[in-house]
């Protein structure tokens, strides 16, 4: 370090720096988490709400919701796994292939997100129902489709919802390469799927892990997908807090839920995280 | 190699992209009140919608609460980034876990936890702030819980964003910068701070996206003020009449200009100076 | 205001001196013309006296104001109406617990005032200032449960029932029982039908079905209920309280629903049916009760007075199609409404009907039965 002066000063103008955010992260983090911890720990109220109490009852009941937490972890790697599908060949079409217009096109991917994510979904709605996609199968003789309010249809709304968050990473990722590389790789692979599967895929690692954590996180705590395209008939964690603090209003149980819910996904990633690195996806895999 | 079969299949994926937008666009110049049957083309629909008084507001609500946080959070989280460079051991960890935390509770979570905090210390604060400053503005759901809880998520947002365009520069200009400035307030001003412009701009965009679409915290925090996306949701479960895509649309309109006038200044911007190339992250 | 007075405004108006919308307030002619309007006879309007501020906040439930009653309102008193809507009484409940403050005027279903009473959420009313309210013109079958223990909580707004509607160009058997409700789901009308996301209705309805009572919390007969309900559940459509755009659609032909709606959907689509299920059901009052902390009080009161004059409320209920308690409003209305099966049903299809019982929607056994049919 150099002479206390300088060095000190550094050091108040860092404390300054890191003031509001500190403020922010204790005053609306910190303290909300803490409060639904106390409260997990609580009893329900007569009339609904919280009570003082110190109990680990909401935790020994967490099973009561076991088909939420499942549902959730079955959709959720599903669903990341259809946006990866669907996005990587269109990252890798935006990064290889596409010579102009490439920032426009990437822009064209995020520019759905300007619009409301409810009116679209809405939108998905009207497309899923009777007299929309099901009557134009019709038309073609597929008869009796049903689409709207079925997990067909959630996992349509999530594929359409985090697919523009999973091209992004993959797209910088695969951007990155050296062209040269895949060049030379392409030559000496005769065959184009061990080009793949041997150079471009390990490459883009990076990026493929940090878009599915981007959408897997997402999709733990999603809740409108499955309300508005699932009729109420799909349940995930999301849904179930919803019911808990509206419409039941078991607010310690629901606590419990939440607290239950921010664990899984701290682990999930941090197993996630570990994995990557240990498959040598460099240290650009995490999300900072 | 397949570039073929990739072009017709990209342009399949902009297709499933925009289908719905179509409609929606669409279904705001539709004559009749049902959505899903197109009976002619009018504007009606543009004309109630800013005559509706609620919806108005709540657009308002919505851009105020979105710019807010946006600015605030650029601020915060470019301040964070920049002082995060100097802090190590527990106390960067513990920095990083809270960063981490912030971007991955879901926001239902964020939504009721800051409900019920909110809720809690109220009415402790409350009499407090009164005891102190007679005319103290209530401190309670409303406008205010709606930006404060946006700012968290975004800060941290831009604080990703941001330092991971800092990582990327290269040091030894910041210290040959450092060594031809006399103030670190100069280098900061004439040299950090145009390289990391563009991770700011980025950030204060998204930040400003998640924002103003919003419904999941807002519809927590939110007290009595109505923002637009729980207006949205409000008609959705009633039937919506086409002044909701009217509005949709208009919003989407005005962001495509701004994109294309921010495309033009960019580009008008890149001809005349040679523009230095700081390899960072991101496209 | 007397005759001079009123020449007077009505010169200065003729001359140009006040604006259109200065004279109509000054004399209370604007709430008055309206009415004339609608031929639903002119009675003496009171100018509201004193300013209640510029804004009284409505807590209430979709589609259930005339807006036009409510621009009124502003241009009588000065005062915007902002309205927040819930979608279901455990909502309005959950924000209120949690400490949402800020509104006026609540529109509370019968079996909530008592909790809200007995957790302070709602203040006693004092009727001298809601004039227009006449106690002695209201059936006290449906007001008995705005008073708790004697005390006037809440004023009634309107009535009506649950039921189910169906559309009867694909529904044509003709269902008059919810047995038929239920058993027609799992035959012949699979996915095609829809639930309320309401424990309350949902529950009370399939108890319905073994001729138990709506209001039960016995843990037997909820065990059957919960029986039927995991049966129905995959023949199901959905389970959403929002049934309206479904209905109108076509994606859904039959849904559990509440009178107004009915109303509303035959407006819309002259096929749709209410029905009554003849084993009984629900019927319910809507109130007007006044939040503890409301900020404006005043506003509050002037707003629930002005809400349930008899022609103003006359008017809400031929928006709305809710039916009213008070006899002075029901007077003003057309015959075919009174004569409308759906809004006034007849006594021997009222009679096996049973109010909400208070405690049901903070009932723990119901909720969790209700989470495990969601989640099943």
């Amino acid at each position: 370090m150099k002479r206390a002066g300088p060095g000190r000063r550094r050091a108040i103008v860092t404390a300054l720096l890191l003031a509001p955010s500190t403020l922010w992260f204790v005053a609306l983090l910190v303290m909300p988490l803490v409060v639904v911890l106390v409260f997990s720990l609580g009893e329900r109220a007569p009339a609904g709400g919280y009570q003082a109490g110190f109990t680990f009852a909401n935790y020994l009941n967490l099973p009561a919701r076991l088909t939420a937490f499942t549902n959730t972890l079955t959709l959720a790697p599903v669903g990341t796994l259809l946006c990866l599908v669907f996005a990587y060949p269109l990252a890798y079409f935006l990064a290889v292939k596409v010579k102009r217009a490439k920032l426009m096109l990437l822009v064209l991917v995020i520019l759905p997100f300007w619009t409301s994510f409810l009116l679209r979904t809405y939108a998905w709605i009207i497309l899923l129902s009777g007299k929309g996609i099901p009557s134009w199968l019709a038309v073609v003789g597929i008869e009796g489709v049903r689409l709207i309010n079925t997990p067909t249809a959630v996992l349509i709304g999530i594929v359409y919802g985090y697919l523009p968050l999973m091209v992004f990473p993959i797209y910088v990722s695969l951007e990155r390469l050296d062209k040269r590389l895949l060049e030379a790789a392409a030559d000496l692979y005769a065959d184009p799927i061990a080009t793949f599967r041997r150079v471009t895929l390990p490459l883009s690692l990076p990026g493929v892990v940090t878009g599915c954590l981007l959408v897997f996180i997402l999709l733990m705590g999603e809740y409108l997908i499955p309300q508005l395209l699932g009729g109420g008939k799909v349940f995930f964690i999301g849904n179930a807090l919803v019911d808990l603090f509206l419409q039941s209003r078991n607010w310690p149980f629901g606590s419990a839920v939440a607290i239950a819910l921010v664990v899984i996904m701290i682990v999930a990633v941090g197993l996630a995280t570990r994995w990557a690195k240990h498959q040598g996806a460099t240290r650009e895999v995490s999300l900072l | 190699m397949k570039g073929r079969g990739l072009s017709a299949y990209a342009l399949l994926v902009y297709l499933f992209l925009y289908a719905p937008i179509g409609l929606i666009v669409l279904i705001s110049f539709n004559a009749g009140r049902q959505a899903s049957s197109f009976t002619g083309f009018s504007l009606q629909w543009y004309r109630t919608a800013f005559g509706n008084r609620l919806m108005v507001e709540a657009l308002g609500n919505s851009l105020s609460i979105a710019l807010t946080s946006a600015c605030m959070a650029a601020v915060m989280g470019t301040m964070t980034a920049l002082a995060l460079q100097r802090v190590t051991g527990w106390r960067r960890v513990l920095y990083d876990g809270l960063i981490y935390v912030a971007l991955m509770v879901p926001g239902i979570v964020i939504g009721i936890a800051t409900l019920i905090a909110i809720a809690t210390v109220r009415d402790a604060v409350n009499p407090l702030l009164q005891a102190v400053w007679l005319d103290a503005p209530r401190f309670d759901l409303g406008w205010g819980s709606i930006v404060a809880a946006h700012t968290l998520f975004n800060m941290a947002l831009v604080v990703v964003i941001v330092r991971a365009r800092l990582a990327g520069m290269d040091a030894s200009l910041m210290e040959a910068a450092a060594d031809l400035n006399a103030t670190p307030w100069g280098t900061f001003r004439q040299v950090t701070l145009p390289l990391i412009a563009p991770a700011i701009l980025a950030g204060f965009l998204l930040a400003f996206t998640f924002s103003f679409d919003d419904y999941v915290v807002a519809s927590f925090v939110n007290g009595r003020e109505v923002t637009l996306p729980l207006y949205v949701f409000a008609s959705i479960r009633r039937g919506v009449t086409p002044e909701i895509n009217a509005i949709a649309t208009v919003v989407l309109a005005v962001t495509v200009a701004l994109l294309v006038l921010a495309q033009l200044v960019l580009r008008r911007a890149q001809r005349p100076r040679l523009r230095a190339q700081v390899p960072g992250p991101g496209g | 205001m007397n005759k001079r007075e009123f020449l007077h405004h009505l010169r200065r108006y003729q001359q140009g001196s006040i604006s259109r919308r200065q004279f109509l307030g000054a004399t209370g002619l604007g709430v008055a013309s309206a009415v004339l309007a609608t031929e639903l006879g002119l009675r003496p309007r009171r100018a509201f006296a004193g300013d209640i501020g510029d804004r009284v906040s409505l807590c209430t439930w979709p589609s259930y104001h005339d807006p036009a009653n409510l621009e009124l309102f502003t241009q009588a008193t000065g005062a915007t109406v902002e309205m927040t809507v819930f979608g279901s009484n455990e909502e309005m409940m959950a924000k209120l617990q949690a400490g949402a403050a800020g509104y006026d005027v609540l529109v509370p279903t019968n079996y909530t005032i008592r909790d809200y009473a007995s957790q302070n959420l709602i203040q006693p009313l004092d009727l001298a200032q809601i004039p227009n309210h006449d106690p002695s013109a209201h059936d006290t079958r449906f007001t008995g449960e705005g008073a708790v223990d004697g005390t006037v909580y809440a004023v009634p707004k309107d009535w009506g029932t649950t039921g189910y509607v169906i559309n009867s160009s694909e529904v044509t058997e003709g269902p008059t029982t919810w047995k038929e409700f239920w058993d027609l789901t799992q035959t012949t009308h699979s996915g095609r039908v829809m639930v309320h996301d309401y424990q309350l209705t949902t529950i009370g309805n399939a108890l319905k079905y073994y001729g138990y009572s709506f209001n039960s919390i016995d843990a037997a007969e909820l065990a059957k209920a919960e029986e039927l309900l995991l049966a129905v559940k995959p023949h199901l459509f959905g389970i959403n309280s929002d049934y309206k755009p479904s209905m109108l659609s076509g994606d859904a032909i039959m849904s559990i629903c509440w009178t107004g709606d009915a109303v509303q959907l035959r407006r819309e689509n002259a096929a749709m049916q209410y029905v009554l299920g003849r084993e009984g059901g629900e019927i319910w009052t809507d109130f007007y009760a006044i939040p503890a902390d409301a900020p404006n009080v005043k506003g509050a009161y002037a707003l629930i007075d002005y809400l349930v004059t008899p022609d103003i409320n006359a008017k809400e209920v031929l928006f709305h199609g809710y039916p009213s308690t008070d006899a002075r409003t029901n007077a003003l209305l057309p015959k075919e409404l009174l004569e409308d099966p759906i809004l006034y049903p007849a006594a021997e299809v009222l009679a096996p009907l049973e109010f909400g019982a208070t405690g049901l929607i903070t009932n723990e056994a119901r909720a969790e039965l209700f989470a495990r049919f969601k989640s099943a």
